[in-house]
């Protein structure tokens, strides 16, 4: 399975691009497209309500719109739950309500986001192709550089975790062993790895989060970057690719969209100072502006540009 | 009564073995206390006005952090009177 995920400035028309994309794709191989923009876009283009459900579109195209107020709010909830289990007894004087001031905690919606990533990949892996049409450049470097942060907080965290284990262990030693059936005297704590609740729970996270990392930075996984021929959208690219490159995340095709006839000079400056930013690791290719946007059976956006072979890596 | 005496002996000597123990992890065991208060502080730190972790890991170990938020708890009570604190883990009467 191959996982793509469409990333730009906010209105280049990553969407466009991700829809034609999947289409092309379509027509050979099994192709889900998700829309993780919480501004949806894949339900308009390709003229169809989605709202939250999966809809198959043609015989090899499934669409998805992910809503992650939805995915935050049921994460908090369940959360939520938990606590008020925990303080029930609040319940008796009606103040467990109070909880569901979590809800509003930041960073939960990168959280959710992850999530919806997570479980994709680790769910439809009866598809060929998995296309993510990502929300714009500050949000999308956030949770991609999410399960690298967090790998490295967990990192440190067990390292310490392991040190108190070790130190209870020597104190366990220097105590004499209890006899059978001997009461404890003092807090006897658990040092064994096995038995630490914390320990367990920081190991599972390690490996999930190592997991995705190892997942979203190989082989099958690629970036491509779409953008337009405009100074902002060039400046942003640069930084887009700067910070893949620090997340060593791959970039396989950089897409120029809206290219006319009068812009093609400064199209081809700012797909040169791209691939040059890049270190020429992917193809450059353009996308005319077409006008007509209306959806006419097969030819998406009547887009006719070939983004198929790019994207068979 | 001998069997009593013999007993008393070794319960006595027993004892001064755990006392001469204890006094040895002594030290150890506020070492141990204070990681945890490290730990609990570097998941819970935003309380304070640390850098926190990203939100979802410390609601991920919430449930099992009980001893470590006590332990946090009883450091913030007792940092007013850290001499005293001192004094009486290096045992100075």
């Amino acid at each position: 399975m191959r996982i793509i995920f469409f990333t730009g400035k906010g209105g280049v028309g990553k969407s466009t691009i991700a829809a034609a994309a999947a289409w092309q794709l379509a027509q050979q191989r099994r192709v889900l497209i998700v829309s993780l923009d919480p501004a949806h876009n894949l339900g308009d283009i390709f003229n169809v309500t989605l709202k939250n459900k999966r809809k198959r579109f043609s015989e090899n195209l499934y669409l998805q719109e992910v809503d992650l107020r939805q995915m935050a709010r049921a994460y908090l909830e369940k959360e939520t739950n938990v606590l008020s289990d925990t303080y029930s007894y609040l319940k008796a004087l009606n103040l467990d309500h109070y909880f569901s001031v979590l809800k509003y905690s930041p960073g939960i919606e990168e959280y959710a986001l992850l999530t919806s990533i997570e479980r994709a990949i680790r769910e439809e892996t009866d598809f060929d192709y998995l296309l993510f049409d990502t929300p714009p450049t500050g949000l999308t470097l956030r949770f991609l550089a999410l399960p690298q942060v967090t790998v490295t907080w967990i990192e440190r965290l067990t390292a310490i975790r392991r040190q108190i284990l070790e130190k209870r262990y020597t104190i366990q030693k220097i105590r004499r062993p209890l006899k059978t059936g001997e009461e404890k005297r003092e807090l006897r704590l658990s040092y064994d790895e096995k038995d630490d609740d914390i320990l367990n729970r920081l190991l599972v996270l390690q490996e999930n989060y190592g997991k995705l990392t190892a997942v979203l930075q190989g082989a099958t996984c690629g970036i491509v970057l779409v953008f337009n021929p405009d100074l902002l959208s060039l400046r942003e690219s640069e930084r887009l690719i700067e910070g893949l490159g620090d997340l060593k995340l791959p970039l396989r095709l950089l897409v120029q969209n809206k290219v006319t006839e009068e812009n093609r000079t400064i199209a081809d400056q700012v797909a040169g100072a791209l691939q040059q930013a890049s270190g020429h690791k992917g193809p450059s290719r353009y996308v005319a502006l077409n006008q007509d946007i209306a959806l006419k059976g097969a030819s998406l956006y009547n887009i006719s540009e070939d983004l198929r072979s790019d994207l068979e890596f | 009564m001998a069997s009593s005496f013999l007993g008393y002996c070794r319960q006595m000597l027993t004892d001064m073995g755990t006392a001469q123990r204890e006094s040895l992890v002594s030290l150890t065991c506020l070492e141990v206390q204070e990681l945890e208060n490290i730990f609990a502080l570097l998941l819970m730190g935003s309380f304070i006005g640390l850098p926190a972790p990203p939100t979802f890991l410390s609601v991920e170990l919430l449930p099992f952090m009980e001893r470590e938020m006590r332990i946090l708890h009883q450091r913030a009570e007792d940092a007013h009177d850290m001499l005293a604190e001192i004094m009486g883990t290096l045992g100075i009467d």
